[in-house]
Order: structure tokens, then sequence, then C-alpha cells
């Protein structure tokens, strides 16, 4: 009996979900069903599939991000409507996400629309949040390890939109802008990607300098270790390798991150190698 | 000579070359820029459009200088996304519909939309600093002071602005629709052919239900009926007509607040590509880094070094 209840429940979500989806076509229900939607994302499974095959909704987010762009220039969002646009994005999120859908999504080009969000720079919290949001569902893209995510954004400008966060955006920004250049570094073609010029290795290298100097200061170990990891995979390059004997920041050389890094033998594993790659005479 | 820059600047983006959008074909000569001179304004405030009318040609000069120079990457990347985005929804949505001209209005709609707002969030920057610089650059060469040229550049830019960003957008709007007939070129024939062969009967695109099971798991009114798609589904492509693309409150900005904002951004000449129309792309082997600005000065020395081996 109880599975049966269980099971009934279970139809009647499925059902509600499909009721909010066909709610996103109706522009006057269509602000609550994102905000009823984007917080029930996580608790149905195949979310992704329905918004993708349902009629008109992938072209509905659309719209609502591109109905944003105007506010960006001179910077007139507001929260509420910062919070709708978001609550799409989190649904768009859901679509990068999953297996079955994700190279649909990038096929249809969808991550570019998010770049203007990206690309804007006022602090206030509207904008934060709508950066932190799309920011968001790029890493989604890039969680899974998948090459075809990584030659997409490599053929875009993700990588100057991110290094420009990683220097100048919020903390929680910041760690998601460096996780996606980290996943980049850590493909193949990506690491050939940004160390196959100079100008591309000594853009990365210098925001990563600058981190570690805030660093200095804040002592932010999650973003800590993100920094020490791209050093650490930068260094697997035999060109970067080089480059980096000499600019190698000093606070990852001596001992100022050593109490900060006490309790994280990983991390300090991965110092320790980077440093290992870099002494003179230990390559070749 | 800048747009020859400005053409090789479009890679790497190889994905968008496949659209089909040659890079070395020249825009301008595809397409016939509207005549703007009767729409420019000069305000009263700047006594040397009354004093010297010969300056309005000037401005009208500078003005165009600074939509040669940003028009074709903006146009052509927008241009290119919209029309991939579109083509790959729309031949989703209208699989089961068998009438091509729904499907080609939907398709226009949805494109022109996509392809105006992307060209008018990418554009408007780099044509206010662009119109600035060539702005100062034409006054002063034609005599006036530097703060005269100032102010005169503050308020041309901030009133002619708008009209410059829509002469934009007007082009990649025009251009799109072009490219989206040409991706669902084979879409639009198949259709009609079917209605030819097998009047009344259902159509179905065969491509679009061969790749997956899931759209015939979905429950009726989430999925398009093979009777064809209903009026308020079809709304749902009316909609990307309604959508504003000018900014909301236009005007209430001072000039002296929107000049702030250059500053914030920074160049990203070694990845970029696009609007970016000075900066050359990553493949072009120009190491102008430090006219962009970096903000680590104290490596300079040592970067110049291993530069050198770099470029090796």
């Amino acid at each position: 009996a109880d599975h049966q209840v269980q099971q009934k429940l279970a139809q009647l979500d499925e059902e509600k979900i499909y009721t909010l989806v066909l709610e996103l076509l109706n522009p006057s229900l269509r602000e609550q069903a994102l905000l009823d939607l984007s917080k029930k994302r996580e608790q149905y499974e195949d979310l992704a599939l329905v918004l993708w095959y349902s009629y008109g909704v992938m072209s509905v987010l659309l719209q609502e991000i591109v109905s944003v762009y105007p506010m960006l220039t001179p910077p007139t969002l507001n929260g509420v409507t910062s919070n709708r646009v978001c609550n799409a994005l989190a649904l768009l999120q859901c679509v990068a996400n999953h297996n079955e859908t994700r190279t649909l999504f990038l096929h249809a080009h969808i991550p570019l629309y998010l770049y203007p969000f990206l690309n804007t720079t006022s602090k206030t919290r509207p904008f934060e949040y709508l950066r932190l949001t799309s920011l968001g569902v790029i890493g989604a893209l890039v969680k899974n390890d998948n090459p075809e995510v990584i030659s997409f954004l490599l053929s875009t400008e993700i990588i100057p939109l991110c290094l420009r966060i990683m220097e100048t955006g919020s903390e929680l920004s910041k760690t998601v802008a460096i996780f996606i250049v980290q996943k980049i570094l850590l493909d193949e073609t990506g690491l050939y990607y940004i160390c196959q010029t100079y100008e591309r290795f000594y853009a990365v290298a210098t925001v990563l300098h600058t981190m570690v100097n805030q660093l200095v200061e804040t002592q932010a170990i999650r973003l800590l270790k993100h920094v020490i990891r791209c050093y650490l995979r930068l260094s697997d390059n035999p060109r970067a390798r080089e480059a980096l004997r000499q600019c190698l920041p000093e606070p990852l050389r001596d001992t100022t991150f050593h109490a900060v890094l006490k309790d994280d033998g990983a991390t300090r594993r991965c110092l320790g190698q980077l440093l290992i790659n870099l002494s003179d005479g230990s390559m070749n | 000579a800048p747009l020859d820059m400005i053409g090789k600047s479009t890679d790497p983006n190889a994905m968008l070359q496949a659209s089909g959008l040659d890079a070395g074909v020249g825009l301008e000569e595809q397409l016939s820029l509207p005549n703007i001179a009767p729409y420019l304004v000069f305000n009263p405030q700047i006594i040397l459009y009354s004093n010297q009318p010969a300056s309005k040609r000037w401005v009208l000069q500078a003005i165009t200088q600074s939509i040669r120079e940003i028009i074709e990457p903006v146009v052509e990347r927008s241009v290119a996304i919209a029309a991939v985005s579109t083509r790959e929804l729309i031949a989703k949505d209208f699989a089961v519909e068998s009438d091509e001209n729904k499907m080609r209005n939907a398709a226009h709609l949805m494109a022109q939309n996509l392809a105006g707002s992307l060209a008018m969030v990418t554009c408007k920057e780099p044509l206010r600093l662009s119109m600035a610089t060539n702005l100062h650059a034409i006054f002063m060469a034609n005599g006036l002071t530097d703060t005269m040229a100032e102010q005169a550049v503050l308020i041309t830019v901030s009133d002619n602005l708008d009209l410059v960003c829509a002469v934009i957008e007007k082009v990649a709007m025009e251009k799109v629709t072009a490219e989206i007939d040409d991706l669902l070129m084979n879409a639009y024939a198949s259709r009609k052919k079917h209605r030819e062969q097998a009047p009344g009967q259902a159509y179905f695109d065969m491509d679009i239900f061969a790749m997956t099971r899931y759209p015939s798991s979905l429950p009726e009114p989430l999925r398009a009926k093979p009777s064809g798609l209903q009026p308020a589904q079809l709304r749902v492509y009316e909609d990307f007509a309604r959508i504003s693309r000018t900014a909301p409150q236009a005007g209430m900005q001072t000039p002296i607040e929107n000049e702030r904002t250059p500053q914030m951004s920074r160049p990203d000449a070694p990845f970029s590509y696009g609007y970016n129309a000075a900066g050359a792309g990553p493949m072009s082997g120009n190491a102008n880094y430090d006219a962009a600005g970096t903000p680590v000065q104290q490596h300079q020395a040592t970067a110049h070094q291993i530069l050198e081996r770099f470029t090796q």
C-alpha cells in the first residue's frame, strides 16, 4: 500500500511538472511557472528532456534571455527582473546538465546567449546574481568532462570572460569561473589551446598571479585549491612550464599558504608536485 | 584597410564559419547601408554646428567610419548564432507541421529578433567608444580645442548612439532572414513536396523523429499534434516580434555617466573574436597585449624574455 501511495504521489508530481511546463508558454503565467519549476528541478530527473522536447519551451527561454539585453547597458536591471531571468537560466542549466540534452543544447548555440550577461561589470546584486547563475550553466556543461563541450567553448570567447570574473568578481563567481577554466585546462585540447600562443598563456598566468596576490589577503582556501590545480596543470605543458619557472608567484614558493593548507593534504601534494615540475633539471 | 583586419578576426570560430558565412566576403558589398544623414541629431547646445555648418559633414564622416569599423564582425557573429539557434529549435518544434509558410514565418520572426538582440547588445559599447574616438579625431583635425572637442563628442555620441545601433540591428535582421531561409531550404521543400504528393496526410520530419524516442512519450498538450500546430502554439513564435530591443528609460542616463563604463571593461585581445574591431584575432601573432592594459605590470621584463621562447 505504501508503494502504491508513493507511485500515486510521483504521478501527481509528474502531472504538476507537465502543467507548469505548459504554463511557460503562456506569457501571463510564465513568471510564476519559471519560479516553481526552477524550485522543482532537482526533484524530477527527466525535467531536461521535458523542457527540450516540449513544443516552444526552449524558444520561450531564449525570449526570456534576450528580453533582458536592453537592461545591460546602461545597467538598469532590477532585482525582480534578475530573479526572473535567473529562474529561466536555472532551467537551461538543467538542460545543460543532462546527458541526453547537452549536445542538443550546444548544437543550438544556446550558451552564447549568456555571454552578454558574463560581459557585464556592474557590481549591484541583480548583476552579480545574473553572472553567477550564467556561470552555473557553463559550469554544468564542463562538469562532465565532455570533449565536445570543450571544443565548443574554445571556439567562443568564454576564456576572457571567465578571466575577467576571476579577477574582479565576487568570491562565489570567481570560484565558478576558475572551475570552468580548470576544466578547460584539464582537457588535452584545452591545455594545448591555452599554451599555443604566448598571449593566451600570459593572459591566464597574469590573472592567476593576481588571484594569488588577492589570496594572500583573503586566505580563501576554496579558491586557492583551484589556483594551485590550474598552475599544476599548466606545468604539464613544456613551454608553459618553462615560462612558469620565471613567473610563478612567490607566495606559492614560500610558506605563505602553509597554515591555510594544513588540513588539505591533496592540495598540498598538488603544490609540492608543481614545485617539483618547475625545479630545474627535473625535466627534459 | 581596417575592414581587412576585421575580416581576419573571426578565427578561431570554426563553428560559426561552418554555418555558411564566409568571413572573407565584405559585408558592405552585399548590403546597402541606410543613409543616416537625414536622421543625425545636431544638438543646438553645440554652437559649432550653427557657426560652421561644414562641421555636420565631419560628424557624418566620423560616424559612418565607426559603423564601417564595427558592423561586419557584429553582424556576422549575430547572424551566425541566431540562424543556427533558429534552425535547431524550429526544426524540432515544426517537425509535424506540414505548412512551410507557418514554419518560415516563425523562423523569420525568431531569427530576426535573436540576431537583432545579439547585434544590439554586442555593438553598443564598441560603437560608443569608436564614435567618441573618431569624432574627437575629426574635430581636432579641423582645429577645435581639446575642451571644445570633448564636449561636442559627449553630446553628439549620446544623441546619436541609438540611431547608429538601430542601423546595425536592421542590417543584422535583414541578413539573418536570407540566412535562415537558406538553412531551412530543404525543410520548406520537403513540406511542399509532401503536400503535393500526399495531400491531407500528416507530415513527420523523419530526421527529427529518428533521433530520439522522447517526444512521443510527452502528454499531448506539450507536443505538436499531427494535425498541425495550434494558434496558441504559433503565438510563441509571434511573440518574438513583440520583444523590445531598446533600453528602458532611454535618455535617463547622462552622457557623463555613460562615459564611465568603458574604463571598466578591458579589451580581451588574446582570445576574443567578433566585435573587438581594433584587436587582432588570437592567431594574428600580434603581441599587442601591453596596449590592452594588462593589470600586472611587474611581470613585463620577464614576460618579454619568455615571449621570445614562445615565438620561436
